[in-house]
């Protein structure tokens, strides 16, 4: 009976958009690649393996959050990468060079990355200078100033305390994981739960309607894009913290990988939608997918050509929806 | 029925794959795990070459892998710790650079894995504070490549010359560059006190970078006497910029790894020289020394592995033997 299970699915459909704010497309994506990898390698499916996808997947996945608070508010950042090198330098200076504690150390790191996006939140707000110009430039500005500060080399040597939040393992679990899915969890709330969430979106939506109900929205980007520079930071915490060192070179081409998770798991490019759960399952459908070619010994250029070609088909079923929801 | 017979045969292939992927995983001797930066590279791949050629040879199961470009420092990680998964009994890395594949390097250790540093981009310092014990490192001498570059270099000039000399330094913060800057850059002191170091700037391992310090440095020096660079892929961008800057002929310009490209260059008479490294040797030297390790055998924690100046006399006449090493 063709009538009743399209119905049921427009149901599925719209309880996950509504309930779970995630396309049901995308993580259908994600368990079909699951299993097929799963069939494809006798290593994939293991504890370990798992932990490797989440652990691999932790520092963009973080980027990939600040990507879609940002895209959803019909913004940019496409500093996100710089930063996060920049902030782990910062850090690892911090804790070495002056012998600062853990708490401070960290403190920094995430402050370095708060600083460029408020830079940022600044000239795109005050001096209307467009978000992709803006970003762009702090991308080359915070890498150059990250190979000032470590002088072009790796700072080795962080405090023990600080070395466990990339390192430790509580309960056979990676600290990284475990930071990455709290602040995973609770930028989702912020994001689908909470009034500044919903101000984000209204924003990315239509501007001038945002304005008209009372809104300040360009306070409110500005703390976006410090929000947005904070998580760089926080990512650039977590690399630093696993090799136990501040690499001028981390992150690199980091920004475009975060978008593109963030598409794959439903944000729209021009803002008004997004979800952070949905940004996850994006950000772990091509974890999924680079760990199973790896266990494969599939060489990544073809990876790179599997990401590129699931972002275009993830984009085009998201239009196919915008497009059958707007048929009156 | 059509997308049934599709799911079918689809079924059908990878239960297929995986049979054949079991049974080339005979582990007999267990499988040794191959880690490059890229094989765009041709250094690299050569290095691959070597290192399948000789487990090849030997009989030996491996794996290889690479990532998409020298600097993706991450994604190396990453797929260093899929490649434990796999659970090999040696672990061969090309690490991008000194610190990146610390975590996964200390896993493999606490497995009892044996780890080879290929080519030396491991800090033995920064490994003493991690505890993280290898079995060996094997490589060119790095500050020795750098030191013959300046002996050839002054060779060309004369150790009573005057002028400038640029040098183009490899990847920030990467050991092997480092060594090779500091080799010539010290060697060219003592042999050739007048001619002075005018810029040491990092291109990156990457041919448009070198060719655009080479061409701003040559604006600034238009009298530039030599360039050196810490790899080929850089000094063959140098050399584009000379003579795009007719100065053809006018700059020796030495690189370091003797690939394909560079010895393609310097038989055209564009590159006047390269430090070669013999990474096919490399290559092949370490899965022999790794597999006499495994089996007991005592190994030196520190194999050297010699350098040849390549320039058009010596390639012309064929007759040094290890040229049949230089891929």
């Amino acid at each position: 009976m063709p009538m009743t299970d399209e119905r049921l699915w427009t149901r599925v459909q719209s309880f996950s958009i509504d309930q779970l704010h995630i396309r049901i497309e995308s993580l259908i994506v994600l368990i079909l690649l699951g299993a097929l990898m799963a069939f494809l390698s006798p290593f994939f499916l293991s504890v370990s393996n798992f932990m490797n996808i989440l652990l691999a997947t932790s520092t963009i996945g973080v980027l990939a959050i600040a990507a879609t608070f940002v895209l959803s508010s019909g913004g940019l950042d496409l500093s996100l990468g710089s930063v996060l090198g920049l902030s782990g330098v910062v850090g690892a200076a911090v804790a070495v060079k002056l012998n600062a504690p853990m708490p401070i150390a960290v403190a920094a790191t995430i402050g370095a990355g708060a600083a460029a996006g408020l830079v940022n939140g600044l000239i795109i707000t005050r001096a209307f200078v467009p978000a992709f110009i803006v970003t762009l430039g702090m991308l080359g500005v915070a890498r150059g100033l990250a190979l000032v500060i470590s002088d072009g080399r790796v700072i080795y040597g962080l405090p023990d305390a600080m070395v466990y939040l990339g390192q430790g393992r509580p309960l056979g679990i990676p600290m990284p994981v475990i930071i990455f899915v709290v602040t995973a969890v609770a930028m989702h709330v912020l994001l689908a739960y909470t009034r500044y969430g919903r101000h984000t979106l209204a924003i990315g939506d239509s501007e001038n309607a945002a304005r008209t109900s009372g809104i300040n929205v360009d306070r409110h980007r500005l703390s976006l894009y410090v929000l947005s520079g904070a998580l760089a930071g926080l990512g650039g915490l977590l690399f630093a913290t696993r090799i136990n060192s501040g690499d001028p070179t981390a992150g690199i081409t980091y920004e475009l990988t975060a978008i593109t998770a963030a598409i794959i798991g439903g944000t729209n490019l021009f803002g008004g939608r997004g979800s952070i759960l949905g940004t996850m399952i994006g950000a772990l459908i091509m974890g999924v997918l680079q760990n199973g070619l790896n266990l494969l010994a599939v060489q990544s250029y073809y990876q790179q050509m599997a990401i590129g070609a699931v972002l275009v088909f993830a984009v085009f079923i998201d239009q196919w929806h915008v497009r059958k929801e707007s048929r009156v | 029925m059509t997308i049934s017979t599709k799911m079918t045969t689809v079924g059908a292939a990878a239960i297929a794959a995986v049979l054949a992927a079991g049974a080339a995983n005979a582990q007999d001797e267990g499988e040794y795990g191959i880690l490059m930066k890229t094989l765009a590279n041709p250094f690299w791949g050569a290095m691959g070459e070597g290192v399948e050629d000789g487990a090849e040879e030997a009989g030996l199961d491996y794996f290889i892998q690479a990532v998409e470009s020298d600097q993706a420092a991450e994604n190396q990680l990453n797929v260093c710790n899929t490649m434990l998964q796999r659970e090999p009994v040696a672990m061969i890395t090309a690490a991008i650079n000194s610190t990146n594949l610390l975590p996964c390097l200390s896993q493999a250790e606490e497995a009892g894995i044996a780890i080879v540093d290929l080519d030396g981009n491991l800090d033995p310092e920064i490994l003493a504070a991690e505890n993280i014990d290898i079995t060996f490192s094997i490589g060119s001498d790095n500050v020795q490549a750098g030191a013959q570059g300046a002996e050839y270099m002054v060779e060309q000039l004369g150790s009573d010359a005057t002028g400038s000399i640029l040098v183009i330094e490899g990847l920030a913060g990467n050991v092997t560059g480092e060594q090779r800057a500091q080799g010539f850059a010290d060697r060219l002191g003592e042999l050739a006190p007048g001619l002075e170091i005018v810029a040491s700037l990092p291109g990156d391992w990457d041919r448009g970078k070198a060719a655009n310090i080479t061409n701003d440095i040559l604006t600034r020096n238009p009298n530039l006497l030599g360039i050196f660079a810490a790899n080929d892929g850089m000094a063959l961008g140098a050399v584009e910029s000379v003579f795009g800057a007719n100065k053809g002929g006018d700059v020796v310009v030495i690189g370091v790894d003797g690939n394909s490209d560079a010895v393609q260059s310097i038989q055209d008479g564009r590159l006047t020289a390269s430090v070669a490294q013999l990474p096919y040797l490399v290559g092949k030297l370490a899965v022999e020394n790794v597999q006499a390790s495994i089996a007991g055998e005592d190994v030196p924690d520190r194999i050297t592995v010699p350098t040849l100046v390549l320039t058009q006399e010596v390639l012309e006449a064929g007759e040094e033997p290890m040229l049949e090493f230089v891929k």
